[in-house]
């Protein structure tokens, strides 16, 4: 029957895809060296890795309509990325500390703040996105409006420093032996309250 | 040839009964609904634009237009409301109401694929325009509600078939939709279980600590998982089996059931003791839905005795 004919293409072309896009992620973390897979697979991967991409249509130009088609596609069936959660090692984490000087030079602490456990998942994960990004002026944007919210709650303060750090845990032995996590400092920023309030138009 | 080809059709077109897509209507329409009101109380602060928010939604929007203009988005819903003079948000917050309603109206099964595709449309909006926000759960729901939303809706528990008589999908597309989401589930762990193969302290159990105490998923104070130590690299190990071999043991009738009890208590696990409620209960879910029903009964319905199964059941 046609029809079965016609969803059974469509079932190759959607399962080709999500195999190639969770691939990609494979051939990454391999060709990165960030696995325990031997050399001669990283340099396998590493020569695997364009073929891949290629397949995904990433060597097309930006606007080129079948890349988009791609990309549209895997946006709107939540295939974009592969599955390789806390793979093929659990990240570390980020923290964002708030420094609030007044003028009398005393200084409070806070932290940035939401109203529900499943948001503070998703403040987790940009600060995760704040921690990993290579762009130094979105890092600081975020960071900025993450601060503005703390004028609010503390109507006195004139500075916020804004310490963005990796929370370093302890391996189990450590932590056995009485370790603790540790903060690393990665960024430090200083707003005033003109920078961080909105113009009065808005 | 021919009976290679029958033998395909046979295993991409089983006849199924609906049960499985009333797991799934139900759990992802209960499961929208929670999302929504799980973060009722910052939708402004998460959404908004950045003068009242977290810039997010800019960042998030710009850099997903220039991946693709056509992925759907909270800026499509306030550019055209802004039209009829609503702010921001007021936007917002008619498009979190419609969430919460469009998730009621699926988990009872009324107007079952309008309430589907709206689910799907606002989630993957807010999913979109929240991407830095995004964690592994969006991805999943995303996955669940494309699938459903194609699916032949609205199943026999639905009130849609129940009170207005729409009739019930065919059992062979039936099998095809649910076929799609067992192989995509088993893609899902197959890759999932690779990747953390290849990192080693997986082995050792060591990312199974890290992965329990660092912030914010633990929940368990490390003195506390200090006493179990000594079961970290079984129970790393232990995850690297029942995600690597799940396409393997899933599929075969002796081990399904024994896998899939191992499965949903991974994710019940991560749930309680990481907090990660809704990502456990949306991959519960997806599990159900597609192993689930039917992994308790002795032998396989045979297509007939599934068309009967089919046929409504007083009131229709």
């Amino acid at each position: 029957m046609r029809w079965k004919r016609v969803y059974a293409v469509a079932f190759a072309l959607h399962f080709l895809l999500i195999s190639t896009v969770s691939c990609r992620e494979l051939t990454f973390n391999v060709a990165r060296g960030l696995t325990i897979a031997p050399g001669p697979a990283r340099s396998v991967a590493q020569r695997f890795e364009p073929v891949v991409e290629a397949a995904l249509g990433r060597h097309l130009g930006p606007q080129n309509p079948v890349r988009t088609a791609l990309s549209t596609y895997w946006h709107l069936g939540g295939i974009e990325g592969g599955y390789g959660f806390f793979a093929p090692n659990v990240p570390s984490s980020y923290k964002l500390v708030l420094e609030l000087h007044d003028a009398s030079g005393r200084i409070e602490y806070d932290l940035p703040r939401v109203g529900s456990h499943a948001a503070g998942l998703r403040i987790a994960s940009l600060l995760d996105q704040v921690g990993r990004t290579q762009s130094e002026p979105m890092r600081e944007y975020i960071v900025r409006s993450m601060a503005a919210s703390a004028w609010r709650d503390h109507p006195q303060a004139v500075l916020v420093r804004a310490v963005f750090g990796k929370v370093v845990p302890p391996t189990i032995d450590e932590a056995g032996q009485g370790k603790k996590e540790t903060y690393q400092v990665l960024f430090v920023y200083d707003f005033s309250r003109a920078d961080t309030e909105p113009p009065p138009h808005e | 040839m021919k009976a290679w080809r029958e033998r395909a059709s046979r295993w991409l077109f089983p006849a199924e009964s609906d049960t499985w897509l009333t797991v799934l209507r139900v759990g992802l329409g209960v499961h929208v609904a929670l999302y929504a009101l799980s973060l009722g109380r910052d939708w402004s602060y998460l959404f908004a634009r950045s003068a009242t928010g977290l810039p997010t939604r800019e960042l998030s929007e710009r850099v997903l237009s220039l991946e693709t203009p056509y992925v759907p988005r909270i800026g499509w819903f306030v550019a055209i409301a802004s039209r009829l003079g609503a702010s921001d948000g007021a936007v917002l917050t008619v498009l979190w109401l419609c969430l919460v309603v469009a998730g009621g109206a699926l988990a009872v099964g009324l107007y079952c694929r309008p309430a589907a595709i709206a689910c799907w449309l606002l989630h993957l909006s807010a999913a979109k325009s929240g991407d830095f926000l995004a964690y592994g759960v969006d991805r999943f729901m995303t996955i669940g509600l494309f699938y459903l939303m194609l699916s032949p809706l609205p199943d026999r528990r639905a009130l849609d078939h129940r009170r207005r008589g729409k009739p019930a999908g065919r059992p062979e597309l039936l099998g095809f939709y649910r076929r799609v989401l067992q192989v995509h589930v088993c893609l899902i762990y197959l890759y999932g279980g690779l990747n953390k193969c290849l990192g080693a302290s997986w082995w050792t159990g060591e990312n199974l600590w890290r992965a329990l105490t660092r912030p914010p998923f633990d929940v368990i104070a490390p003195d506390v998982l200090l006493h179990f130590k000594s079961l970290f690299p079984i129970a790393g190990i232990s995850i690297l089996v029942l995600e690597t071999c799940y396409p393997l043991f899933i599929g075969l009738r002796k081990t399904r059931r024994i896998w899939l009890i191992g499965v949903l208590a991974m994710h019940l696990g991560i749930g309680l003791m990481m907090g990660m409620y809704s990502f456990a209960l949306v991959m519960m879910i997806l599990n159900a839905a597609a192993f689930g029903v039917g992994a308790w009964t002795t032998a396989s319905s045979s297509p007939r005795e599934v068309v009967d199964d089919r046929a409504p059941q007083g009131g229709g």
